[in-house]
């Protein structure tokens, strides 16, 4: 019942947001609220909501498949899977955001090596051959079993997604097999750390290296970009694993390892948080201590104390310290989380268009375009709304088809690790 | 029948298109041959260029800047080093640049490339009101070109940041690398939206860079961002920008400064000259006498 009705939900918000992208890319970015003296908006928020969240996951996959840590491994495709769907929801994000979305192949094109945002596409585009890879590697016998257990129209959907992999008849030819797909896995991974974090410290800098905002001119963004990705990332962890993984009795332990986990990366986001805060507030320069008290204190006082500090972190630590948690409640602390970097990723953007540029710029011209505020439009919402619930169907019903919690193949080789013995034949 | 007519049609079609091409032909290279070298093949507006003024004509100062422009035109390209000096003593706040730059340029509502920032200065008895318009500052450092993931705004060898509009994917980063505001983007409205029918002189072509170019739906430059080129189509020309000429306070120079004897490049060496934001090491090409 309950189920039913999440599903029906999600392709209501599906339809809804479809349809709101469609209306968007028809009639240009007047539909948009945004303007010219604040002209990244709610889409941008969610973009590098998404891409923080899809490096936040990856780089827990990769405490299994590199670090080898045990404990974590039930996590470790769903972790894979979730940064897949979140990177192109990110993707998609942006590509709205475009003045010109039908050029977008430019970026690929004409590159510019002075530019963040251009080094930034080429580094999604390898991110996400390498999410894929990772994927393949560590689903592919489930899904040619699959795709002789079923029939039909699923089996060719099986078959496709295996890309034509079949396990081999003999038992040794699939050991080393294995054994293979382990190294690559953890090469990939290898590569995959350095490239997540260039993937989310790189987004942080898109903001961090412009000079004419104080706000975002300093060292310290990317850090917080990367330590509120692990944050979301972890949260999502929590969340899925609570709701969705499988019940039984390592369950418990798993979600608790997590909340430790969690609770780590909420204080040092909090202390990041603090230090931006003391450093900023004691300047008596404008631009350095207006977007704070702003934040703080002004008009939207609400997403700092209530989302970020409230449900970003005093509400999860509250429910996880708590030592007769259920599943549900490690569930709702994830929630909790994520609304909350939500928040996060708002008061990095929309607090540095605060101020005009030069004294006066906001009374020269009086057009509703050049104006220091952004109230986000209805279309902007919908599509927002609409579009997180078509990836969130889209990644949970991805979760049912694909075998994300089955882990036989990797703990077998795990086994094997753990006892000693090569990998390698 | 129908088939007939449309190979009649087709016929005139093609006769009119070899007379528009052969026409064209002939002016161009007319055009060519009367311009001065370095003014060549930047710009495709068939419009010759100014190559001598008028005897009679005041000798003020405006006639030297329109010499020198002309002056300046014969040399390369990479020679030059447009900039603009604003004399802020003189700057009446009558705001008629701003205007002028929006006629030039047919700007769309939310779009403006030269808003004149006023204040107040003093307290009564002592105050006064300032004005300080603001162009693009053509920057020798501009920022907003080395954020741009395409490579769609330059830095011309003439000093002028342009846009390559067809390339431009309107990302807006450069919006938010300007330190001054200068950057623009066209939200695709229109004056006349939500009346009966969007007005004619909405659907002019305005002839920036050298290309003419009638907003619409999806079009450039709808969905990219706009700045200032110091009116690049007309000086290349040999017309100064539009709101030189239109600045009935004689408020606004433009001009070479690379030119050691040009008007410009003397006010530049007077010591009321500043510019806005040195701290950022910009460095402007735009200057203001304070």
């Amino acid at each position: 019942m309950l189920r039913k009705a999440y599903y029906s939900i999600l392709v209501i918000l599906s339809l809804v947001g479809v349809w709101a992208t469609f209306t968007r890319l028809s009639e240009g970015l007047k539909v948009s609220g945004l303007t010219t003296y604040s002209s990244w908006g709610m889409w941008v928020v969610f973009y590098i909501f998404f891409i923080g969240l899809s490096a936040g996951s990856f780089l827990l996959s990769t405490m299994v498949y590199v670090f080898n840590m045990k404990q974590f491994e039930k996590i470790g495709k769903v972790a894979l899977l979730s940064a897949f769907f979140s990177l192109m929801a990110g993707l998609v994000f942006i590509l709205i955001d475009l003045g010109h979305p039908a050029r977008f192949w430019h970026t690929l094109v004409y590159r510019q090596a002075n530019s963040v945002l251009s080094w930034e596409i080429q580094l999604y585009l390898l991110y996400l051959l390498l999410i894929v890879a990772e994927l393949w590697l560590l689903l592919r016998e489930q899904l040619s079993k699959l795709a002789k257990a079923t029939e039909g129209f699923k089996s060719i959907f099986y078959k496709t997604l295996a890309l034509g992999y079949s396990i081999p008849n003999e038992q040794k030819v699939l050991e080393e097999q294995r054994a293979k797909g382990a190294k690559w896995l953890k090469t990939l991974g290898i590569i995959g750390i350095p490239t997540a974090i260039g993937v989310h410290g790189g987004t942080g800098s898109i903001f961090g290296v412009v000079a004419a905002k104080h706000y975002w001119n300093s060292g310290l963004t990317p850090i917080i970009f990367l330590v509120s990705a692990l944050v979301s990332g972890a949260a999502l962890m929590l969340l899925i694993y609570a709701f969705m993984g499988p019940d039984n009795q390592e369950k418990k332990s798993l979600l608790n390892q997590l909340s430790s986990l969690l609770i780590l990366f909420i204080s040092v986001d909090l202390l990041l948080v603090a230090s931006e805060f003391l450093v900023g507030l004691y300047s008596t320069i404008p631009d350095a201590k207006e977007p704070l008290l702003n934040i703080a204190a002004g008009p939207q006082w609400y997403i700092f104390w209530l989302g970020q500090i409230g449900l970003g972190a005093v509400v999860p630590i509250l429910l996880l310290v708590n030592k007769n948690k259920t599943a549900l409640t490690s569930g709702l602390a994830g929630i909790s989380v994520i609304i909350g970097i939500v928040a996060v990723r708002w008061n990095l953007i929309i607090p540095a268009y605060t101020s005009p540029h030069l004294e006066g710029l906001n009374n020269a011209y009086i057009d509703p375009r050049l104006v220091y505020e952004y109230i986000p439009s209805s279309i902007e919402w919908l599509s927002s709304i609409g579009l997180i619930g078509l990836f969130m169907l889209a990644f949970s019903a991805a979760c049912i088809l694909l075998p994300v919690f089955k882990n036989e193949e990797v703990e077998l080789d795990h086994e094997r690790q753990s006892k000693g013995l090569s990998t390698s034949f | 029948m129908s088939s007939k007519s449309n190979e009649e049609k087709m016929d005139r079609r093609s006769l009119i298109k070899a007379g528009i091409v052969t026409g064209t032909g002939i002016l161009l290279a007319s055009v060519i041959k009367d311009q001065p070298s370095a003014a060549q093949n930047t710009l495709g507006v068939n419009i010759p260029p100014i190559k001598e003024l008028p005897k009679n004509i005041a000798d003020d100062d405006f006639t030297r800047m329109q010499k020198e422009l002309l002056k300046a035109l014969g040399k390369e390209e990479s020679e030059n080093h447009w900039i603009m000096v604003l004399d802020q003593r003189k700057c009446i706040g009558c705001v008629s640049c701003t205007v002028a730059c929006k006629a030039e340029n047919a700007l769309p509502p939310g779009v403006v490339y030269r808003p004149v920032i006023e204040r107040e200065i003093g307290k009564y008895p002592n105050v006064r009101k300032s004005f300080l318009p603001r162009p693009c500052m053509h920057c020798e450092n501009p920022p907003c070109v080395s954020v741009c993931p395409v490579k769609a705004t330059y830095k011309r060898p003439d000093g002028i940041v342009s846009i390559n509009y067809e390339r431009c994917i309107g990302c807006r980063y450069c919006l938010n690398a300007c330190p001054y505001g200068a950057r623009q983007f066209d939200w695709g409205e229109y004056y006349t939206e939500n009346t009966p029918e969007i007005q004619p002189y909405e659907k002019v072509a305005n002839y920036e860079y050298g290309k003419g170019r009638v907003r619409g739906k999806g079009d450039s430059p709808v969905g990219n961002a706009r700045k200032c080129h110091f009116c690049l189509h007309r000086i290349k020309r040999g017309i100064l920008p539009a709101c030189v000429t239109t600045c009935m306070g004689r408020a606004t120079y433009f001009g070479d400064l690379n030119d050691k004897k040009s008007l410009v490049h003397e006010l530049v060496g007077t010591p009321r000259v500043m510019r806005l934001k040195e701290e950022l090491g910009t460095k402007p090409s735009v200057y203001y006498l304070v």
